[in-house]
């Protein structure tokens, strides 16, 4: 049996929830952008599933664009991570405490 | 269909050619001399304002559509908020020349400028969800380097960490809002959108209302609204001033037209109550940020609370805006106005940095007589903020209350925004006022120091623009009420 748009939606569903729970809960700084991430690639299942039903190339063309530019977003965390590293030798966000108020 | 030799296109290729020229050129010449590339990128700039200001003056901007079809909207709309982020990107980077001096790469962050700008441009006149996205990513990127860019300092480099995470988590529920828009509407254009919005079936509209809300989510982070605004203060007291006029006049605008192009728009479609849930985060907003400003000791870190209060007021105008055309107007004039005095107000931090190496308050005692033009503009830019006539900011102000009160006639709590912004006013004159009595009226026999020249020029010609516009507003408000999309 094919699946139905609604599997995909609630897969898309999960994983939002998945993200905002990491978000909400990791002090790591490298977990939290995985939680991000994950976020992102829900948005992006939900683009190309309806793209398939609707059916429409556009919301895959808008699929792929997410993910150039969610690695492009990667690329610029993970080298401010590695400042942070070199800086703490750590990633931990409840180290970063230099700006309060 | 958009024309070759439209005015987006026209802003990409001279802004970002610039952009992209400039770290090659820093490569060839080994970063000698930063005097260049800034040279360089103000003459970009000012070029990019000219096109800008030629196709708003000579109304060659066509009129702004409520719902623009194709993908980038060659209109009036865009053309006077495109200026408004072309002027502080100008004002950051003659802000910029004498804090990069001693510092390394000054041509990766020109150029970072510059990239920053051309995607605060296309967002301003995108007309399409997948453009819109793009650019608002053109947008955020390099300014997670640029807060970031004073690497060896541990304050800039967790405000930008913090930035990022709390932008990349905002671009994730953007596009999951367009995804559920998309899949509700079948397209990505903005007015297909709404007008699919419109005609849905009654079982899909909490679908739709969920893809608005985070709509609002995700460009509330950029905005400052107050429960999306933690980020905010740490971000721009970390970064370098220069940076944190650009944030805080520029990107933040840039949210705040994304969120008329999209969210006003697709509420007014859906026809449900929701400009009261605007008007509590309003409230909220200015006064979480103005209650807060008035109990920090870092000057930068009070402009960033001020700011998030500013949001509160420019959040007025969209949520009366189906109900009085002036709140929208109000809106796109406290928007220009704030960049300029917000731009101005963090290049003078940026003056005293350079010149103090301090941004405590404490350091503030004597200002008038050490730095008496830097501290100028910084008390007119201050005031401005405050609203206070016959500076410009009143003008924007004035506006954005009376479409509150004026909205009054068919809301009933309307006009309790314009009182609450009126008292939000008078609180953070208290701060400002503070500010200026340890400037001018504290600190004993100092003498005047060596004021950092561009920042110099630039706080001249913000208090001249200031001043001028204030006496004589009607320019300003005929270019708001041109720009201002008529709301069907």
């Amino acid at each position: 049996m094919a699946a139905e748009l609604v599997d995909f939606a609630l897969v898309s569903v999960a994983l939002l929830g998945i993200g905002i729970y990491g978000l909400a809960v990791k002090r790591n700084f490298i977990r939290m952008l995985f939680a991000v991430e994950i976020v992102i690639n829900a948005a992006n299942l939900n683009l190309v599933a309806f793209a398939r039903f609707i059916p429409d190339s556009g919301g895959q063309t808008l699929a792929l664009f997410s993910i150039a530019i969610a690695a492009a977003e990667v690329a610029v965390g993970l080298s401010l991570i590695i400042v942070a590293y070199r800086m703490y030798q750590n990633v931990d966000v409840a180290d970063f405490r230099s700006l309060r108020g | 269909m958009t024309e070759p030799f439209s005015t987006p296109l026209l802003l990409i290729g001279i802004l970002g050619t610039a952009g992209a020229a400039l770290p090659l050129l820093g490569i060839a010449r080994r970063d000698r001399g930063s005097h260049l590339y800034a040279a360089i990128a103000l003459g970009a700039l000012a070029a990019s304002l000219a096109l800008v200001g030629y196709q708003v003056i000579s109304g060659v901007a066509g009129p702004p559509a409520a719902l623009p079809d194709g993908v980038l909207a060659d209109d009036a709309f865009g053309a006077v908020l495109a200026a408004a982020m072309i002027i502080v990107a100008l004002i950051s980077t003659a802000g910029s020349i004498e804090y990069m001096r001693k510092r390394s790469a000054p041509a990766v962050y020109y150029s970072l400028i510059l990239l920053a700008t051309v995607g605060m441009v296309l967002v301003v006149y995108s007309a399409d969800l997948v453009m819109l996205f793009v650019a608002w990513e053109l947008m955020s990127i390099p300014t997670y380097v640029l807060v970031g860019f004073n690497k060896r300092n541990p304050g800039s480099n967790e405000a930008a960490l913090k930035y990022f995470l709390f932008g990349a988590l905002a671009s994730a529920v953007i596009v999951y809002a367009i995804s559920l828009a998309y899949g509700l509407t079948g397209s990505t254009n903005i007015g297909e959108v709404v007008a699919g919005f419109a005609a849905l079936d009654i079982s899909m509209v909490p679908l739709a209302l969920l893809s608005v809300g985070l709509f609002i989510a995700g460009f509330g982070f950029k905005m400052g609204l107050v429960p999306f605004h933690q980020w905010l203060p740490d971000a721009y007291e970390g970064a370098p001033a220069p940076v944190a006029a650009l944030l805080a006049a520029a990107t933040k605008k840039a949210g705040f037209a994304a969120a008329i192009r999209v969210v006003v728009m697709g509420m007014i479609s859906l026809s449900v109550d929701w400009t009261l849930a605007l008007g509590v985060l309003a409230v909220m907003t200015m006064t979480v940020g103005n209650v807060a400003a008035i109990m920090q000791r870092s000057v930068s870190r009070m402009l960033a609370y001020s700011s998030i209060g500013h949001a509160g007021y420019i959040l007025v105008g969209l949520a009366v805006a189906p109900h009085s055309q002036l709140g929208m107007q109000g809106a796109i004039y406290h928007i220009f106005n704030h960049a300029v005095m917000k731009g101005a107000a963090f290049v003078a931090v940026a003056g005293m940095v350079v010149a103090l190496a301090a941004t405590h308050m404490d350091k503030l005692a004597g200002l008038g007589r050490k730095m008496p033009v830097t501290s100028l503009g910084f008390v007119l830019s201050l005031f401005a903020l405050a609203g206070i006539p016959p500076l410009s900011g009143f003008w924007s102000k004035l506006v954005l209350f009376e479409g509150a009160i004026d909205a009054g006639s068919s809301l009933w709590w309307a006009p309790w925004l314009a009182i609450a912004g009126v008292l939000n006013s008078a609180l953070s004159l208290a701060y400002y006022g503070w500010i200026t009595r340890r400037m001018y009226f504290e600190g004993e026999r100092e003498k005047r120091i060596a004021e950092p020249r561009s920042i110099a020029a630039v706080m001249i010609a913000a208090s001249v623009f200031l001043v001028a516009f204030g006496i004589y507003p009607e320019p300003l408000l005929g270019l708001a009420s041109s720009a201002a999309p008529l709301i069907p």
